[in-house]
């Protein structure tokens, strides 16, 4: 357990002087080495929660009152939405050329008519992409 | 903006004085008729170019035919004709001649329209959303029209209705709302292909001026091409749901 005081044989230095990797740069038997060599996964969860506490404190421009030095949330929206469209076209689109490949090696005679579906099915497929870019360019200025 | 192309020149000088006549032939006061004489656009001359060329080419190709030596325009034209009236048929079927033409017509014209954006200081005229929607509105009314032909009236009317009789309450307001959204999703589609087909080579272009760049202007081509075959696809779709008669 990580919590007990743990007093293992560290070496403070490498044979070419470089500091190890988890020492403590006072010596080993000194209390604070010891305090803080057993509380690191409660000095790890204090940094994360403060790095939380940080990040918020970044958003905090974005609720002021439409000063001009508000963050624009246009574009991180403009960005995340296109993302989403992008991402699933890709899935929609993978699915119907997969499934247009394997009918065409089951059957290399119907190559006519599988084109004609799969080509109709991949422009119907990005054309709702497309309406997702098309939202963006109106919306954003 | 002066225009700077000397075909756009023309044009304005050619029809504004027409349509500034027409105008006052209504009663528009002579200084407000030229301010709303609708002046031609780099699109609108690019498409007019576009029209006066495939007609010349149809022309040509009419005027020239021959069983036993045809030109290379009777080749070409030929080809088109095969594919285009092929795929009709296969999506059509029978009776498919009456409407060959249109489709025919669209795909040429949407196809020259796109792939005219590839010259360096041409911007397509289907960058532009009204051109796209110039097409979706003719061909919407094209295939309601033939639809109304093949089956009268009240018995189109019945195809919105679907194959319950008591759930066409629900299916009216729903197959009227898609209908419309043909019109939007046509027009969207060409436009928004070719408008971030514009985009994404131009913004390679800002970044790595030299050799990459044709990457994307060879991505153009073969998004017109999809683009063009998929409009014409469609029109033959909706014109086949509208004509077919379940038996």
């Amino acid at each position: 357990m990580t919590s007990k005081i743990r007093r293992r044989a560290l070496p403070l230095r490498a044979n070419d002087g470089r500091k190890c990797e988890g020492a403590s740069t006072v010596s080993f038997n000194h209390p604070l080495a010891a305090k803080f060599q057993g509380s690191r996964r409660n000095m790890r969860n204090l940094q994360y929660v403060f790095m939380t506490l940080a990040v918020l404190c970044f958003a905090l421009p974005a609720f002021a009152d439409g000063g001009s030095t508000a963050i624009s949330l246009v574009p991180i929206g403009a960005g995340i939405g296109m993302a989403l469209a992008a991402g699933l076209c890709g899935l929609g689109q993978g699915k119907a050329t997969a499934s247009a490949c394997e009918a065409l090696a089951r059957n290399p005679g119907a190559r006519g008519g599988l084109m004609i579906f799969l080509v109709l099915g991949l422009a119907l497929i990005e054309s709702l992409t497309l309406f997702t870019l098309v939202i963006i360019l109106i919306k954003v200025k | 903006m002066p225009e700077s192309f000397a075909l756009v020149r023309l044009l304005n000088a050619l029809l504004m004085g027409v349509e500034a006549k027409a105008f006052q032939s209504i009663g528009v006061a002579p200084a407000e008729a030229i301010q709303k004489a609708i002046k031609v656009n780099q699109a609108l001359g690019l498409e007019l170019l576009v029209a006066a060329g495939l007609i010349a080419f149809f022309l040509l190709v009419r005027l020239t035919l021959s069983a036993d030596r045809p030109n290379p325009a009777q080749q070409i034209a030929e080809m088109i004709h095969e594919t285009c009236g092929g795929l009709a048929d296969q999506i059509i079927g029978h009776g498919y001649e009456q409407f060959q033409a249109w489709v025919t017509c669209i795909f040429l014209f949407v196809l020259i329209n796109n792939l005219l954006g590839l010259i360096p200081g041409i911007e397509a005229p289907t960058v532009s959303p009204w051109v796209p929607l110039g097409l979706a509105v003719p061909t919407f009314l094209f295939y309601n029209y033939q639809g109304i032909r093949a089956q009268g009236l009240i018995g189109y009317l019945k195809h919105f209705c679907g194959p319950i009789w008591w759930m066409a309450w629900l299916l009216l307001p729903i197959e009227i709302v898609s209908h419309l959204a043909r019109i939007l999703s046509l027009t969207i589609r060409l436009y928004a292909n070719m408008f971030a087909s514009d985009m994404v080579t131009l913004g390679f272009f800002s970044l790595i001026p030299v050799g990459v760049p044709a990457i994307f202007l060879g991505l153009h081509v073969f998004v017109s091409l999809i683009q063009a075959f998929v409009f014409m696809l469609l029109t033959m779709i909706y014109l086949s749901l509208a004509v077919s008669k379940e038996h």
